[in-house]
């Protein structure tokens, strides 16, 4: 049985897997980027530009279809994967490369110093409970002594009052202590801060501001006062909207959120009792006991009942 | 035409959940498609996505009103509901108030409800609480505020005040110009 004709009608069918080019495409698999650096063929583009372009593409993805065969796989459920190799192709950044923060003053004192910079864990082993806490924060090692529930009172301790007449507390005197590390790591922070701003910039500010002051600070607030040529208008603070073409899920999530936050809100100003343990209902009970008049009318009741020395209780009974 | 501020959603959901309570979920999580609040000319209104996203093209001053109006914003940034919405309202009203035929015609000529015109009233209604007000039919006739808790109504006289009128159905016709 002669089956050339079979196999010739069926390779027509398909076209061939290699393609052939004056210049050779450029296939970067890493990018899955083909490219293309043959000139145009005026002929066919001219003559139907569709056929043209679909027939580019083709030879494209053709090539970048065989190029990815050709890579090692790697068996997973949803059937082999390639893995994509390095991409060969630099892309340019699109941003600008960050400005390096201007170093703080311990930073500039370690430098010359040559003192190396010792990342810490957030987390230290507690020897005595034989767990990781946190160094600081929620339930932090740094707040131990003034939760504890017993504190030894050094020998010293009014000494260290000098005479005031408050008891001596270890958790106050501890709280202090950490209070002011918080205080003056911030303090430093600001200072660092308006630092790396320059002197120039801070100055500049001040002049803004005393100005903006100077000039509503005449009889008719700067209304009726001499303007300069050239003088801009003082700007006031400027009121931000939400757009009203958000996406509504956004919105929604915004309501529903806040609706929590004013519930709890709500929860915090008066405090519900506990239920599971209350099978009674106090303030019902008052109610319905005092005949709605109020747990004061009830005491009152119930003193004049008892004989006591209400005595205007005593009189209605 | 603009989405509430913070503060604005505020004052418009406590304003709400004085009368429907936890029911306010249901307004803003809606099964049958988004809607949302807008602010339009310090009035807010509650309207439909669709509906909102059509009248973004109109020009501020050209646009007289969308979706259900629920009240405005005084000068002062106070919320005051409308009678507009009584429709969402009444359907997720925590308490409820229902008056006789004869208190009727006072009620929606935006008098007080009186001892006497009362029907029925929500059990264990607290005092200053929003309630929604409904004829002895069932149809809701606007809302108000209680004057006292529910228990202390017995011991009262026929003349004396239970629901302070906030707003009823007769203001479409007396506010006609200013309500929508």
């Amino acid at each position: 049985m002669d089956v050339s004709g079979i196999i010739a009608s069926n390779a027509a069918k398909y076209q061939a897997i290699t393609v052939e080019k004056e210049t050779p495409l450029e296939v970067d698999a890493g990018l899955l980027l083909v490219t293309d650096l043959n000139s145009i063929d005026e002929e066919s583009y001219s003559a139907n530009l569709e056929d043209h372009l679909q027939a580019l593409a083709r030879d494209g993805v053709q090539s970048l279809i065989t190029s990815l065969f050709a890579l090692p796989t790697q068996r997973s459920e949803d059937g082999p994967l390639a893995q994509l190799p390095v991409p060969t192709t630099a892309l340019p950044r699109s941003k600008p490369l960050p400005k390096p923060k201007p170093p703080t003053k311990w930073e500039k004192f370690a430098a010359a110093k040559g003192i190396q910079h010792k990342k810490r864990d957030k987390r230290e082993w507690d020897e005595e409970r034989q767990e990781w806490v946190n160094r600081w924060g929620r339930d932090g090692k740094n707040k131990q002594v003034e939760e504890q529930w017993i504190t030894e009172v050094p020998a010293n301790a009014d000494i260290l009052l000098r005479h005031s007449d408050v008891d001596f507390d270890p958790r106050k005197v501890a709280r202090d202590e950490r209070k002011a590390r918080v205080a003056k790591n911030e303090k430093q922070r600001l200072a660092n801060a308006a630092r790396a701003q320059g002197p120039r910039e801070a100055r500049k500010q001040e002049i803004d501001q005393t100005l903006a002051t100077t000039r509503i600070s005449t009889a008719s607030m700067g209304k009726f006062d001499k303007k300069l040529e050239g003088e801009k208008k003082a700007r006031g603070v400027k009121r931000k909207f939400e757009p009203t073409e958000r996406p509504l899920e956004d919105e929604k999530n915004a309501s529903l959120a806040l609706i929590s936050r004013m519930d709890s809100d709500a929860k915090k100003t008066r405090r519900e009792p506990p239920t599971e343990e209350n099978v009674l209902n106090v303030r019902k009970a008052v109610r319905f006991a005092s005949k709605g008049r109020g747990g004061v009318a009830l005491g009152r009741s119930a003193a004049g009942a008892r004989g006591g020395r209400g005595g205007r209780g005593r009189g209605k009974r | 035409m603009r989405p509430l501020t913070e503060e604005e959603s505020r004052a418009v959901f406590e304003k709400l959940a004085n009368y429907i309570g936890k029911n306010l979920i249901h307004l803003i999580d809606r099964p049958d498609g988004p809607y949302c609040f807008r602010l339009q000319k310090d009035r807010v209104y509650y309207v439909s996505e669709e509906s909102m996203r059509l009248s973004i093209s109109i020009a501020r001053p050209n646009l007289v009103s969308l979706g259900t109006c629920f009240g405005k914003f005084s000068k002062s940034g106070k919320f005051k509901l409308h009678i507009t919405a009584l429709d969402y309202i009444s359907q997720y009203a925590k308490y409820k108030v229902w008056i006789k035929p004869n208190g009727e015609m006072p009620f929606l000529y935006g008098n007080h409800v009186l001892k006497a015109h009362l029907g029925r009233i929500t059990e264990d209604t607290p005092e200053h609480q929003g309630v929604v007000v409904y004829s002895m039919s069932d149809m809701p006739l606007g809302f108000g505020v209680t004057a006292r808790a529910t228990v202390d109504t017995r011991k009262l006289d026929p003349t004396s005040i239970i629901i302070f009128h906030q707003a009823d159905v007769g203001e479409y016709l007396r506010d006609e110009e200013t309500l929508f």
